[in-house]
C-alpha cells in the first residue's frame, strides 16, 4: 500500500515539475503527458535522415508521384535553413520513455483532458490558462531581466499588472487585446543560459517531462524556484495545482499530437527534431513573440 | 461651451471631493450608461472609495471607511448592466468608545479595524433620450463578510476593565437615479438622487457602564436616508476609463477607479 502511495505520490511530482517549465513546456514539441502541438513538427529542420517531415512532404512520399503535388510551395525556398542537431547517445532509453511518455498520454492524461472539457466550458479552460500563465509571470520576468531585454521585462510586468487588476486576477487576458498589445515573451531559465553560450549538450527525454537536454533540464529546476505556488502551501498542493494545470492545457490541445503522430514517420525523431529546432529559434530570438514560422505553432493562446 | 461647461462641473466635484464633511453607502455607482462596448460584453475595473457616514442608534457616530476594490460587470448593449465588487475594507467608528461619564477612562476614543472584505452587487439600465443625454436607473446592495472587531482597556469607577466590541452584518442598498451628459472627447459627466439604507449590529462583551455601545447587543442604522452623487467618466487611452465620483448625504464620500472594458 505504501509502495502505491509513494509511486503515485511520485508521479504527481514529477508531473508537477514537468508543468513548472512551462514557458517552453507549454510551447515544447514534447510527445510526453502533455501532448504537443501536432504544427509543430512542421517547424523542425529538413534534414534528409529526419523523417519530421510536413504533411505536405509525407504526402508526397505516401503516393510517389511528385508530379501531383509541383504547386505545393516549399515554405523554406529561397532561404536558407539552419540545420539543428543534437546527439542522442541515450537514444535507446529516450525511445523507451517516449513511448511511456506516448501511453501514458494515451492512456491516463487524453481520456482525463476529454472527461474534464465535457464538463468544463471552453471558456473557463481557457481563463484557467490565463490564470496560470500570469501566475508563472516571475519566471518571464526575471529571465528577460536576466537576458538583459529590458523592453520584454517592462512589457511582462505591464502584462502583470493590467492581467490582474483588470484581468479578474489573471483569468482574463486584456494586456493581450488589440489595444494595449503587451506580447507575453516566450524565455525561461534554459533559454537563458543558452543565451549567455551554454550548450545543450544531449538529448534526453524524460519520463513525464518530454523532451530536454541537460542544459535545459537545469533551466525547468531553476524556473521551479521561480513559481510562486511553490512559496504557498505544502508541496501537495502545489502538486496538485499543477497536475491540474496540465489537464486544463491538455484539454485545449487535444488532437494536436495525434496530427504529429499521423504526420511524422517516426515521431520520436521528430519530435526530437522540433525540439532542438524550437529551442535554438528562442535562444537567436530571446523572448518576445515567437518567432516567424513558429508563431502560432508552438503557442498554445 | 462645451469647454465651460466641462471646467465648471470638473471643478464642482473637485470641490465636492476636497471640502469636509462625507456621504454614506457603499462604493461608486458609477456612470448611469454601462461602460461596455457599444456591442456589450465584459468591463472590469480596480478602484479606491473612501466613505463617511453618520450612524446612529441613541447616540450619533461618524463612521469613515476606505476601501480598494476590484469590479467585474456585463454590459448588454450599454442598456443594461449587471455588476460585481469584490474588496478589502478599513472601518473607524469615531468616539465609539469615547466615555459618556466622568467615572470612566479609556485607553482610546475610536473604533478601528482595517483588512475586511466585503461584495457588492447592482445592476443598472439606461435609456437614452438624446445621443448625448439619458437617464438611468440604479439598485446596488454592498454586504461585508468579516466582522469588524476592536478591543478597548480603561478604568472604571477605579476598577480596571478590558472589552471588545464588534460590528456585525454590515451592509447597505442604494436606489437611485442618474442624469448622464455626454460631452466631447467622449466624457460622461453624470449626477443624480439616491436612497439608501444601512445598518450594522453592534455586539459588545462585557456592559461597561459608560460606554454606551457596549450596553447590550444593539443595531447602528443610517441617520439620513437621502443622497446625491456625481461624476466624470473619462476614457484613457488603449480602451481604460477614469471614473471620479463623489456621494452626499450626511456627508461626502469620493474615490476613483479606472475601468477597461472587453
Amino acid at each position: 500500500m505504501k509502495s502505491y502511495l509513494f509511486a503515485v505520490t511520485l508521479f504527481c511530482v514529477v508531473l508537477a515539475a514537468g508543468c513548472a517549465h512551462k514557458p517552453s513546456v507549454v510551447s515544447d514539441p514534447t510527445p510526453s503527458a502533455a501532448a504537443p502541438p501536432a504544427q509543430q513538427v512542421m517547424v523542425a529542420p529538413k534534414t534528409e535522415q529526419s523523417p519530421a517531415l510536413s504533411p505536405e512532404v509525407s504526402a508526397k512520399t505516401v503516393s510517389g508521384n511528385l508530379d501531383d503535388y509541383q504547386d505545393i510551395e516549399d515554405p523554406d525556398k529561397g532561404r536558407e535553413v539552419e540545420k539543428a542537431t543534437i546527439a542522442d547517445p541515450l537514444e535507446p532509453f529516450n525511445r523507451a520513455m517516449y513511448h511511456f511518455n506516448d501511453k501514458l498520454y494515451f492512456w491516463v492524461l487524453k481520456p482525463v483532458a476529454q472527461g474534464y472539457s465535457k464538463a468544463v466550458p471552453e471558456k473557463a479552460r481557457v481563463g484557467v490558462s490565463n490564470f496560470y500563465t500570469n501566475l508563472s509571470f516571475p519566471i518571464r520576468f526575471v529571465n528577460s531581466l536576466l537576458q538583459a531585454n529590458f523592453a520584454g521585462a517592462a512589457s511582462e510586468l505591464g502584462r502583470f499588472v493590467i492581467n490582474t487588476v483588470w484581468g479578474i486576477g489573471g483569468l482574463l487576458d486584456p494586456a493581450s487585446s488589440k489595444e494595449i498589445n503587451l506580447s507575453k515573451q516566450t524565455v525561461d531559465f534554459g533559454q537563458t543560459l543558452g543565451v549567455y553560450g551554454v550548450g545543450q549538450g544531449f538529448y534526453i527525454h524524460w519520463p513525464i517531462l518530454g523532451p530536454s537536454s541537460p542544459r535545459d533540464t537545469l533551466g525547468t529546476v531553476g524556473d521551479v524556484f521561480l513559481y510562486p505556488s511553490i512559496y504557498f502551501g505544502p508541496w501537495y498542493v502545489w502538486a496538485g495545482s499543477r497536475v491540474y494545470e496540465r489537464v486544463n492545457d491538455t484539454s485545449l490541445q487535444i488532437g494536436d499530437y495525434e496530427s504529429m503522430k499521423e504526420a511524422a514517420i517516426d515521431p520520436y525523431v521528430a519530435v526530437r527534431d522540433a525540439y532542438v529546432q524550437y529551442r535554438l529559434k528562442m535562444i537567436k530570438h530571446k523572448g518576445g513573440p515567437p518567432p516567424a514560422g513558429v508563431s502560432g505553432l508552438l503557442e498554445k493562446d | 461651451m462645451h469647454t465651460k461647461t466641462l471646467k465648471a462641473i470638473v471643478i464642482s466635484i473637485v470641490i465636492m471631493l476636497t471640502i469636509q464633511g462625507t456621504a454614506a453607502a457603499s462604493g461608486p455607482f458609477g456612470p448611469p450608461q454601462p461602460v461596455s462596448r457599444p456591442a456589450g460584453g465584459l468591463h472590469t475595473g480596480f478602484g479606491y472609495w473612501l466613505q463617511e457616514d453618520k450612524l446612529k442608534n441613541n447616540e450619533e457616530y461618524i463612521s469613515r471607511q476606505q476601501q480598494i476594490y476590484s469590479e467585474l460587470g456585463y454590459g448588454f448593449q450599454k442598456n443594461w448592466d449587471l455588476y460585481a465588487r469584490i474588496g478589502l475594507s478599513g472601518l473607524k467608528l469615531f468616539d465609539a468608545f469615547s466615555p459618556t461619564t466622568t467615572a470612566t477612562t479609556t485607553s482610546k476614543n475610536d473604533f478601528s479595524e482595517n483588512w475586511k472584505f466585503f461584495s457588492t452587487l447592482g445592476v443598472k439600465g439606461f435609456y437614452p433620450v438624446r445621443p448625448a443625454f439619458g437617464i438611468g436607473a440604479f439598485i446596488q446592495g454592498t454586504y461585508y463578510f468579516s466582522d469588524f472587531t476592536d478591543n478597548v482597556t480603561g478604568i472604571q469607577s477605579g476598577a480596571p476593565f478590558m472589552a471588545e466590541l464588534g460590528l456585525k452584518n454590515l451592509w447597505d442598498v442604494n436606489v437611485g437615479i442618474g442624469f448622464q451628459a455626454t460631452i466631447p472627447w467622449g466624457i460622461n459627466l453624470y449626477i443624480g438622487p439616491y436612497l439608501y439604507y444601512a445598518e450594522a449590529k453592534v455586539s459588545p462583551s462585557a456592559n461597561i457602564t459608560g460606554l454606551a455601545l457596549t450596553s447590550g447587543e444593539t443595531i447602528l442604522r443610517n441617520n439620513t436616508v437621502f443622497g446625491g452623487f456625481a461624476g466624470i467618466d473619462a476614457p484613457l487611452s488603449r480602451g481604460f476609463r477614469l471614473q471620479i465620483e463623489g456621494k452626499y448625504a450626511d456627508r461626502l464620500s469620493g474615490g476613483a477607479a479606472v475601468t477597461y472594458a472587453y
